[in-house]
């Protein structure tokens, strides 16, 4: 029942014979394992629908395969490649109520009425709508509309679900509600899903790994961690991360058994060489110029203290229940950190902020990552 | 974006053709008539290959129809001007009270407001000549027939339910919240709608009374029976062409191509507005 | 000076009431976030500020004088929309002008006024732009800018950055209080993100069905929800729930919650017996020492990583789900790992099963205070 998913320099090239093709996706390969959940995750117009409809069968691949369960199926018309969808517009049956309209998808499995009763309230239960069932399409909200055409989707067996946006329309709570639900049953029922979102958020929760595309690029594959820990260039680093990374142009000055990342005069970061990886000194001894990146998780501050550590003035603290950001103007521009719990600092008042070498991303100018850490990139 | 097999192209080609030779046959055919003499048009078997003659345009132009029975007078000239004067003055009428009634309608619900707006499009259903007898006995009794006020005032009939309707969609379609904003901003109503409102509804305006327009030039039966010689348009005017002697299918064609060449000039500069208003206007209307 | 006040403002659509007798005073400069679910009302609450509906019942003041008769553009209010509402025929700087234009100001005193507001809003460069040509981002400033650029008495924010990518949604959230400040509007801001209504709102005015839940400071809004329901708004993921008996323990007072029994803060004895609702946030469900008494006994039946932080989705022997979003330390305590998870008494609130409402303990103090720099932030991550 669960198959795995092999995309193979797929491309989607509109007019390809004229001038100027568009490449809405260019080379794009991936491999899924059976069981695995997949995110293709990136901003609006980054290729992730059409990889998604090529996979459905509602677009051409103009170049490139695509197999599930290792028969390829990107010739086959959609109604033979064995998924199953959810989509964005719902697209449910007005005419008949949300359970005929989870039930129609049943129909091709030609089960007795109880077996199908059964499997609909399921389906129903997880998504929160068996209170709804009877009732008709126009009649219930867009979130509604949206459970039930991703339970019409869930309820059929298929070889591989794609899930398109599938939490959009609903509120934020009974999203975070059904993130953990979802990702629940489709572990349980070892289920290979591909979901396509523009929410990292929702990425990172459902997925195993996560596709971030941009230009129609895949830029790196994998999993939430990873992606965070080491992402392979300067757009996924600053793509994945809410709030967003913190990026600074440094000139890396190496003197003293001391290395000092300076923006103009000042100095953002100093350490003490002996505290970093060689190679990673040895790297910042050749570049005139990087890119730092520092994660708002991994800046530490403290009471200004004169003893090390660059100092910041406080704009603003905003404190969000679990957690309080806090944004400060460091160098030429800001440093924004979280911290856990509710941070007493005010606008104006100065802390000393650092970050611990091992949490330093950096980056070519030209945007691939060159280190993570301790780690040059490439290294395991 | 799924891409055609070549014969589904192929087909597609043939369909088109076919279509467009259905459509625009008999345009080419009476533009062929209007160069020909009544001899010409009337010979068995027709022929691709004639003389062509200015002499059909020349009589209407000149006024005077030379027949075997001697030579006719023609008001043609009279009659397109007839045709203009009553169709502009019924759009621009249509346009004034139409595009106020029209906003009300689409920003408004008071009481029995969608039934006044599908009484006044159901005027358009009824069949004319239902209307026209009794309209004629009062209009001659209050001095209206065979004046334009009073062709004009009928014309409504057509214009203004279509104005109306068009327009009517393309206000709903503008964002209540736009317009909020910029009362917000301090504008009075007025300004809101002149500034706001009527230029964003602007294309739909164009397209409906186009549309209009081209409606009230080519309208026959209210002029048939509420005008007399002096004040009939063209569609009307066509009819002296039956003569005693015989069909002057030669000026008919003539007379055709003169009067359909402004609608079909009007409609091909604003083909654009009139396509997309139309949809627009049928898909929220 | 500007103050408003909602009393009793009531509205109805047909049969359908959608506001029920609200009453909301907001104090000069402040800014107060209107926060609710879809549907809530929040909208119509604005539009009826605005002057674009009426309320069938109560009054709206603004410096103590009734609005009802007064016209929308007489009213001195500036409004930012959810779906930006700009001029489509108009250019990025027209449609800021519009407010000044309406004022009859000189063309150079416009041009003036544009300008600021647009060099603070880093949109200057795209003032020739029609509507159409800006991004995302831009058309949300630009109907920001319309909106302050009069310098309205009040200002009335709808959800202004629903519509804009997450990366610039958490750039405008830390830049619009200082923004606001400036302008020295009293505002109402409306949103559906908490994190935002937290961020930004001196005090939150949680709106359901058409009525203020609770209106309070983000502290007492998130330490002390006045319902279940405000409890679940607040949070991501949100609030565990699970039926406890509560029950005198040694010196103390303990809730009973399936084999589990947690520590509860003094002050509800009166309660002993009794079955209530408990409610802890995922971010006090910590880890607890194999030989805890008490703790609750569960397994790791998802892992949802959740921006920085790793949430577990845990599920108990009797099969409740709760969420923990702590750090679990070095060990992993992946998929299917068996864990022991307890909450610190001041972090446990409990509320009535029946009506849904907090129980308050008896002589309950004021909300906790923030702790000072540097003490309990990350103290081991300070570098030398």
């Amino acid at each position: 029942m669960t198959a795995s998913v092999v995309l193979k320099t797929v491309n989607k090239i509109y007019a390809a014979k004229a001038k100027n093709p568009i490449y809405a996706v260019r080379d794009f390969s991936i491999e899924i394992a059976p069981g695995e959940i997949v995110a293709l995750l990136g901003s609006s117009g980054c290729g992730k629908t059409s990889t998604l409809r090529m996979i459905a069968g509602f677009e051409e691949v103009t170049k490139g395969s695509i197999a599930i369960g290792g028969r390829e199926i990107h010739m086959l018309p959609p109604a033979r490649r064995g998924v199953a969808m959810a989509f964005e517009g719902y697209s449910l049956y007005p005419p008949l109520t949300l359970r005929q309209n989870i039930a129609f998808a049943l129909k091709s499995e030609r089960l007795g009425s109880a077996e199908t009763d059964r499997r609909v309230e399921e389906v129903a239960k997880l998504l929160e709508l068996t209170k709804h069932l009877d009732r008709y399409p126009a009649t219930v909200s867009a979130g509604q509309q949206q459970r039930a055409s991703l339970g019409r989707a869930l309820v059929r067996k298929a070889d591989l679900y794609l899930l398109d946006e599938p939490m959009g329309q609903l509120e934020p709570q009974l999203r975070a509600i059904l993130r953990g639900r979802l990702k629940r049953y489709l572990r349980e029922h070892g289920l290979t899903a591909i979901l396509v979102t523009h929410d990292q958020t929702e990425a990172n929760a459902l997925a195993d790994r996560i596709a971030v595309m941009e230009g129609g690029v895949l830029q790196q594959f994998a999993s939430p961690a990873e992606l965070k820990e080491k992402p392979a260039n300067l757009y996924v680093g600053t793509f994945i991360g809410e709030p967003p990374m913190n990026v600074y142009r440094v000139e890396p000055q190496i003197a003293d058994g001391r290395v000092s990342l300076r923006a103009g005069e000042t100095e953002l970061f100093g350490y003490d060489a002996a505290r970093m990886q060689d190679a990673v000194v040895g790297l910042l001894a050749r570049q005139s110029s990087v890119v730092v990146g520092v994660r708002p998780a991994d800046v530490a501050v403290s009471p200004a203290n004169g003893r090390g550590g660059a100092t910041a003035k406080i704009v603003s603290n905003q404190w969000i229940g679990d957690q309080s950001h806090l944004e400060s103007a460091f160098g030429d521009g800001v440093i924004v950190a979280t911290l856990d719990g509710r941070f007493a600092g005010s606008s104006g008042e100065t802390l000393s902020v650092s970050v611990p070498p091992e949490k330093l991303h950096i980056f070519a100018e030209d945007g691939p990552a060159l280190a993570h850490g301790r780690h040059l990139a490439g290294e395991p | 974006m799924q891409h055609m097999s070549t014969g589904e192209r192929l087909l597609r080609g043939v369909l088109i053709t076919l279509a467009l030779i259905f459509f625009l046959f008999p345009i080419f055919w009476i533009l062929l008539m209007s160069f020909q003499t009544n001899a010409d048009i009337l010979r068995i078997p027709p022929s691709l290959f004639f003389t062509p003659t200015l002499d059909n345009y020349v009589a209407l132009i000149t006024g005077e129809l030379k027949t075997a029975s001697g030579v006719l007078k023609l008001a043609f000239m009279q009659n397109l001007f007839n045709s203009f004067i009553l169709s502009t003055a019924s759009v621009a009428l249509s346009l004034v009270l139409a595009v106020p009634a029209a906003y009300a309608f689409a920003r408004y619900k008071f009481r029995f407001s969608e039934d006044i707006a599908f009484t006044l499009l159901s005027f358009k259903f009824a069949p004319p000549l239902l209307v026209l007898l009794p309209l004629t006995i009062y209009f001659q009794q209050i001095g209206l027939a065979n004046t334009y006020i009073g062709l004009i005032w009928v014309y409504q009939l057509i214009t203004l339910p279509l104005i109306l309707w068009i327009v009517r969609g393309y206000f709903e379609d503008i964002s209540p919240d736009i317009e909020h904003a910029y009362r917000i901003a301090g504008h009075s109503w007025a300004k809101m709608f002149f500034r706001i409102s009527i230029p964003l509804a602007r294309p739909g305006i164009a397209a409906a009374a186009l549309l209009s327009f081209i409606f009230a030039w080519n309208n026959f039966v209210f002029a048939l029976v509420l005008a007399s010689a002096d004040k009939q348009p063209v569609t009307v005017g066509a009819l002296a062409f039956v003569t005693a002697s015989g069909i002057q299918y030669g000026q008919i064609a003539a007379a055709v191509v003169i009067s359909i060449a402004p609608t079909l000039a009007l409609a091909l500069f604003a083909q654009r507005y009139l396509v997309e208003g139309l949809s627009l206007g049928a898909v929220k209307g | 000076m500007t103050t408003l006040e909602l009393q009793n403002v009531t509205k109805r659509y047909g049969k359908e009431t959608v506001l029920h007798g609200l009453d909301l005073a907001v104090a000069d400069g402040e800014t107060v976030a209107i926060f609710g679910p879809s549907g809530a009302g929040k909208t119509v609450l604005l539009r009826l500020i605005a002057g674009m509906a009426e309320p069938e019942e109560g009054e709206i003041l603004m410096d103590g004088e009734d609005l009802i008769d007064v016209a929308p553009e007489d009213r001195s209010v500036g409004m930012a929309f959810q779906n930006f509402a700009l001029f489509p025929h108009m250019s990025a700087f027209d449609n800021i002008a519009a407010p000044l234009d309406a004022r009859r100001a000189k063309r150079e005193a416009i041009a003036d006024g544009v300008h600021a507001i647009a060099r603070l809003l880093k949109i200057d460069h795209v003032l020739g732009h029609a509507p159409r040509a800006l991004s995302n981002g831009q058309k949300q400033r630009t109907a920001l800018a319309r909106a302050l650029v009069g310098a309205p008495k009040i200002l009335l924010l709808d959800d202004p950055l629903r519509n804009v990518d997450a990366k610039l949604r958490f750039e405008m959230r830390l830049e619009l209080p200082r923004l606001l400040e400036g302008f020295g509007s009293t505002v109402l801001y409306v949103t559906q993100d908490y994190r935002e209504a937290m961020a930004l709102g001196d005090r939150i005015a949680v709106l359901m069905d058409g009525r203020f839940i609770q209106v309070g400071t983000p502290e007492e809004i998130y330490l002390t929800p006045a319902t279940v329901a405000v409890a679940e708004l607040f949070g991501d993921p949100v609030i565990n729930l699970f039926d406890a008996r509560v029950e005198p323990s040694g010196g103390g007072s303990v809730a009973v919650v399936g084999s589990a029994r947690l520590a509860l803060s003094p002050g509800y004895a009166n309660l002993y017996g009794t079955t209530v609702t408990l409610g802890i946030r995922p971010e006090n469900v910590a880890p607890a020492g194999a030989g805890t008494a008490g703790a609750i006994a569960a397994r790791v039946a998802a892992l949802l990583p959740l921006n920085d932080r790793l949430v577990r989705l845990l599920v108990t022997d009797e099969g409740a789900e709760f969420y923990t979003s702590r750090d679990f330390g070095g060990e992993t305590a992946g998929e299917g790992a068996r864990v022991n998870v307890t909450a610190a008494s001041q972090d446990v609130i409990l509320f009535d099963k029946a009506s849904r409402r907090r129980i308050a303990p008896e002589g309950e103090a004021a909300v906790i205070p923030a702790a000072p720099v540097g003490r309990e932030h990350r103290a081991g991550r300070v570098s030398a």
